[in-house]
């Protein structure tokens, strides 16, 4: 049981991670599909900048901060360049996914998967784990109790409100995304320097989407987004005990998919996304 | 009007192809001219490779179309590679069941590929009449329901004496798409897809359904009051959108692999998104985006293989490209009417 327990948090941090990041841009009123492609980069710079400074640690802030960039880049787009959001993220998976299987030639010579690098071990495993929990809990109080919070949630829902009471959505909704995609490859360090020692093609295997599902089954809400996550997680972990009940895997896959579907369909009670959420904000003049 | 801007865009993009393409390439070690010549003779160096990078054109030209259809009327879809898949599965599965002359199997299964790709986009659309639910969250998470739902009856009760793994037998001969080029996988699909894009462009142009399509898509408000009903709108133009795409899903089953493959697209339903943004959401411009980035895709192959730069680059690139160009277009979208 208790092994269960620990194989389930290991399969939900990465998702944790990633929905809270997708939380927080969502609530800002950025809508970001390009979760995915920020987990990957996180995943390749952190194991590419260990690979060649040695320090698991910096190869980890290295991570980090180029899932930053990367919101960064998605924020400004989405902002003063008026962007259309969904189709700047999927530009971001694209340049994410494309960039670090070809950076993985440049880097390690050798394309599929890089060398194993030196990583956090079991000790930054449990400590990644802590974080991610704790992360859930300090940006629920970050977003209901502070008044920053409180500034992040009105541009998500009226901007135009926000705007005139002095807040500046632009700013807001940049900083929100780039703090978003910090959070997301936070997942993908986790998953290339906790997890494993490397990082290898395809290693984000559609988990910035499963992110986004618990994101709507968690109502936009950062602990009903880490509950789902450790929901979704579970269901990983125990993917291999259910298969031998005879349940196709499939099921189980498609499990985080359907659930968002349902709650966005209004079934066991509506998920109302952030009023402006994915809506290009301008300012008045 | 149209020309300048799209002629700006072809300058913006080539901009962005040679410059980051360059940096690619000097950081691999390859002098950028061998890299860019062996990316052209890669895509059009002889009739061999010409005539694939068309084939790479028409798959991406199909779920783009689609795709173009539902964003003129102010339905974001990003769902064309569930929509793909769906299409192509039920073509594959009830193509090699298929036994008879192929002026009959022909039009049976590109039609069940249409209807496979619209129920699925048919599903997004009922989500969003019945439930409100937003189409881009419904449409990007049925993507990967697709997946799951084509694997499972591949490998389980839909599987074939033939199949092995997430794949079916192949197709009779007979139910291959005839080709159109001697010795290449150039097929009519090419001439389906041409003509498809000249009846949406006459369809949104010149007819009733296509003035009501566009006027859901830029002035939902008024379209009501003119007496259009929305709801009916968008759930037809889902299903229609979906039906295009998994339309290509056929004719990759058909005239490409010969087979149902879960592995079929390399991402044409998201890439295709780009292909009919960049062409302006209008089916002619959407034609000549799809053989640019078909160059692209089949390039990047002979790139790879002629000068050692890794082809995924191309798809990073591809990805500024939908950054830069193909996100300015801001959407009208319903949200709230």
């Amino acid at each position: 049981m208790l092994s269960f327990l620990w194989l389930m948090l290991i399969k939900s941090a990465p998702l944790v991670y990633a929905a809270l990041g997708g939380v927080l841009c969502e609530r800002s009123g950025v809508l970001n599909i390009g979760l995915e492609g920020m987990i990957a980069i996180g995943a390749f710079s952190g194991v590419s900048i260990s690979y060649a400074t040695g320090n698991a640690v910096i190869g980890a802030i290295g991570g980090v901060a180029s899932g930053a960039l990367l919101g960064a880049i998605l924020g400004l787009a989405a902002t003063r360049f008026r962007v259309e959001q969904i189709v700047a993220g999927t530009g971001i998976n694209l340049i994410a996914l494309g960039g670090a299987a070809y950076g993985l030639v440049i880097v390690f010579g050798q394309p599929g998967a890089s060398k194993e690098v030196n990583a956090l071990g079991p000790a930054g495993e449990i400590a990644m784990v802590c974080l991610a929990l704790a992360l859930a809990g300090l940006l629920h109080v970050f977003l209901y109790w502070t008044r920053a919070g409180l500034h992040v949630r009105a541009c998500g829902e009226n901007p135009r409100a926000a705007d005139v009471a002095g807040i500046d959505p632009l700013r807001v909704r940049f900083w929100a995304t780039t703090a978003g995609g910090a959070l997301a490859a936070l997942g993908g360090v986790f998953l290339a320097m906790a997890e494993l020692d490397l990082y290898s093609d395809g290693m984000s295997a559609g988990r910035g989407f499963i992110a986004l599902a618990a994101v709507i089954f968690g109502r936009w809400n950062p602990l009903g987004a880490a509950a789902a996550a450790l929901f979704f997680g579970a269901f990983e972990a125990l993917q291999f005990t259910l298969q031998r009940t005879g349940i196709p895997s499939e099921f189980m896959q498609a499990l985080p998919f359907v659930a968002a579907l349902v709650a966005l369909a209004g079934f066991a009670g509506r998920a109302r996304a952030p009023a402006s959420d994915g809506i290009p904000y301008t300012r008045a003049r | 009007m149209k020309l300048p801007r799209g002629v700006r865009d072809a300058a913006i993009a080539l901009g962005i192809i040679i410059v980051f393409g360059s940096l690619a390439m000097l950081l691999a070690g390859v002098n950028p001219l061998d890299g860019f010549s062996a990316l052209l003779i890669g895509a059009l160096g002889n009739v061999q490779e010409t005539a694939e990078t068309l084939v790479q054109t028409t798959s991406l030209l199909f779920p783009a179309l689609g795709i173009a259809l539902a964003f003129r009327a102010g339905l974001f879809n990003i769902g064309a590679e569930g929509q793909l898949l769906m299409g192509g599965l039920l073509a594959g599965v009830l193509g090699e069941q298929l036994t008879a002359p192929g002026f009959v199997t022909i039009p049976i299964l590109l039609l069940a590929g249409a209807v496979g790709g619209g129920l699925w986009g048919a599903l997004a659309g009922w989500l969003r009449a019945r439930f409100a639910a937003n189409e881009v969250i419904a449409t990007l998470m049925l993507n990967y329901v697709a997946i799951q739902v084509a694997a499972y009856a591949i490998s389980g009760p839909l599987k074939s004496a033939g199949g092995a793994g997430y794949e079916t037998g192949e197709l009779p001969a007979q139910s291959w798409l005839p080709t159109i080029l001697p010795d290449t996988r150039l097929t009519v699909a090419l001439i389906l897809a041409l003509a498809l894009a000249f009846f949406l462009r006459w369809m949104l142009r010149s007819t009733v359904v296509g003035y009501q399509l566009r006027a859901v898509g830029d002035a939902p408000q008024a379209a009501r009051r003119a007496g259009i009903d929305l709801a009916k709108m968008r759930f037809w133009t889902m299903a229609a959108s979906g039906a295009i795409a998994g339309l290509g899903g056929a004719t990759v089953v058909l005239g490409v692999l010969h087979r149902f493959n879960l592995a079929l697209s390399p991402g044409y339903g998201f890439i295709g998104i780009a292909v009919a943004l960049v062409g302006e959401l209008d089916p002619l411009w959407v034609t000549v985006a799809a053989f640019v980035f078909g160059i692209l895709q089949n390039g990047a192959i002979g790139m790879q293989a002629a000068a050692n730069v890794p082809r995924d680059v191309v798809t990073a690139i591809e990805g500024l490209i939908i950054l830069v160009l193909a996100g300015r277009r801001i959407i009208t979208r319903n949200g709230s009417d």
